[in-house]
């Protein structure tokens, strides 16, 4: 069986650091997998590489078997894979309700002249659409906050909001960067709550932490990364008690700035 | 929705305007109605999608030239070189889009600039003796509309209302469609709204084609108001005034679009004697709104749906 996504010895560099060095690793479909390592692994680059923010240096990216090496972000979104970023990416002036309406966006086939003569097609596409994401606010529990100003409520709830505009997408697959980040005890266990939700409907996830116990409990399949390169794979009690993952993660080079 | 009703009324009511001014001031009226126009289509660039275009007076003068010409030289009647000057305008905002979305806000800002510049350079210049140099082209001729000569000034404010209305119209759906809402997410955030699926550059292009075949369509009606066209209408000046309505009026707002318009064009016809300090006195109107109102003086509203 082909993997959903799968990386092919995927390297990338900025000036002379190697940020991403020979990586592979393949998601499978309907799998939660977790990408992990220490600050500055290169977690954050490796989804960067994947969504086309980056173009890899070496090495293959494929998407069902086929080749997405270098696409574009918004080519990679047609795709049906979405992301949401470390440092929450919401559109500051608009409201919840906006920002989720955002993410329907692909799903939208009407041309632009429609929308300027505001033709009979057009309307009804944009009530459907509208219909879509109170949907999904409803489902991620945000349709009270949905007149609200995105970017006035508390962390947790902007992240809801992102993990919502991910799924108005109607992905394959969404890449969560660092989902717990600045989250407290409860939002955090809430958090483990909607991503198991959201992969009952199906969805692929893959998820940076630089937390464990998250990534332990939730993942069925854990890559552990340090220094751009893979030193283990496999299942949370293996990868746990892999030595290399351990001084990884205890070692000195814990405190360095993400890259 | 109130809004939209409440701002259908008063363009309702403005087509009785000749019956309460005198010529002159429904010349005053005619210029208000090109000049928003000019205004609400730099809005589409520089206030929706967030690209400093500081050349737009190039696609005004555009529409305004390709009426002069094919009017003056080939006798094509006025309103059936409407839509030729809208495309060759929108053709050109495409073209020059082409190297500018590739830029950073300033860098942009400043290649628009030069774009205005060259513009003015080669209208002055008379290529190929069509534009006329820096006198420009005079003698153009009056609409006609059903065979019907809209000579009077009354009958030209009333087609460049009714083109205000039209362009108003287009503005009020462009809120609510994908194309206006793409415009949005890409000046809030390029990345995220990429992430999304917004094609960044086939958006940007687009916004540039519309907002300059809208210029050229206040650039038409410019030529016809003032049957004469010349460089000196569309300077870098003219740009930067245009740029100043957006900024300051409210961006992405069109009330705070028409209002800004409105400071600009007819506040100083109101005190006439003093029209000569027309830049001084919104130089700092720029200055205070920016200082104390940086969002505008009519800001767009948030839409709750």
């Amino acid at each position: 069986m082909t993997a959903l996504l799968e990386l092919d010895g995927v390297g990338m560099s900025f000036g002379g650091l190697r940020a991403v060095d020979d990586l592979s690793f393949g998601v499978e479909e309907g799998q939660i997998v977790g990408l992990i390592g220490p600050n500055g692994a290169g977690k954050t680059t490796v989804f960067n590489l994947i969504t086309g923010v980056y173009k890899p240096k070496a090495g293959i990216i494929r998407w069902q078997g086929i080749e997405i090496t270098g696409a574009k972000p918004a080519r990679v979104a047609g795709l049906g894979l979405r992301r949401t970023f470390q440092t929450i990416r919401l559109f500051s002036d608009m409201s919840v309700f906006e920002n989720v309406r955002a993410g329907c966006h692909l799903a939208a086939r009407q041309q632009w002249w429609q929308g300027l003569l505001s033709l009979p097609a057009q309307r009804r596409e944009e009530a459907e659409l509208t219909a879509r994401t109170h949907e999904i606010l409803r489902r991620l529990d945000l349709d009270s906050v949905a007149d609200s100003p995105a970017t006035s409520l508390s962390y947790g709830v902007q992240r809801r909001v992102e993990l919502a505009r991910t799924l108005a997408g109607q992905p394959k697959l969404i890449i969560l960067d660092e989902p717990a980040a600045g989250l407290n005890e409860s939002e955090s266990a809430g958090l483990n709550e909607t991503i198991y939700a959201i992969r009952e409907t199906g969805v692929t996830i893959l998820l940076v932490e630089h937390d464990m116990n998250v990534v332990m409990q939730v993942s069925d399949h854990i890559v552990v990364i340090n220094f751009g390169r893979k030193i283990a794979e496999g299942d949370a009690a293996s990868v746990r008690a892999n030595p290399d993952v351990i001084e990884a993660y205890l070692g000195r080079d814990s405190d360095e700035e993400d890259v | 929705m109130r809004r939209a009703k409440l701002g259908t009324l008063i363009w309702a009511a403005g087509l009785a305007l000749p019956f309460a001014l005198d010529s002159s001031w429904v010349s005053v009226a005619a210029f208000f109605a090109i000049y928003a126009i000019t205004a609400l289509s730099e809005d589409i660039i520089l206030g929706r999608a967030g690209i400093f275009d500081m050349g737009h007076a190039v696609y005004f003068g555009i529409g305004a030239y390709v009426t002069a010409i094919l009017n003056t030289t080939l006798n094509i009647p006025i309103l059936l070189t409407i839509p030729v000057a809208m495309l060759v305008a929108a053709g050109v905002g495409a073209l020059l889009s082409a190297p500018l979305i590739r830029l950073r806000g300033d860098y942009l800002l400043v290649a628009t600039i030069g774009f205005n510049a060259i513009f003015v350079l080669a209208m002055q210049n008379n290529p190929g003796g069509i534009t006329g140099g820096s006198d420009g082209i005079t003698g153009i001729g009056v609409p006609t509309l059903f065979g019907l000569q809209l000579e009077s000034q009354s009958s030209m404010f009333w087609l460049d209302w009714v083109a205000l209305g039209a362009v108003l119209l287009l503005m009020h759906n462009l809120d609510g469609c994908e194309f206006g809402r793409a415009l949005r997410y890409l000046k809030q955030d390029e990345l995220a709204a990429s992430t999304l699926g917004v094609d960044a550059r086939k958006v940007k292009t687009l916004a540039f084609a519309l907002g300059a075949g809208l210029a050229g369509l206040a650039g038409t009606l410019f030529a016809v108001q003032l049957s004469t066209v010349s460089p000196s209408s569309f300077l870098f000046t003219e740009s930067v005034t245009l740029f100043a309505i957006v900024i300051v009026g409210g961006q992405g707002s069109i009330p705070g679009v028409l209002f800004g318009t409105a400071l600009m064009f007819v506040v100083p016809q109101i005190f006439r004697g003093l029209a000569e300090y027309r830049y001084f006195v919104f130089g700092i109107a720029m200055i205070a709104v920016m200082v104390l109102r940086p969002q505008g003086l009519l800001p767009r509203k948030r839409i709750a749906t």
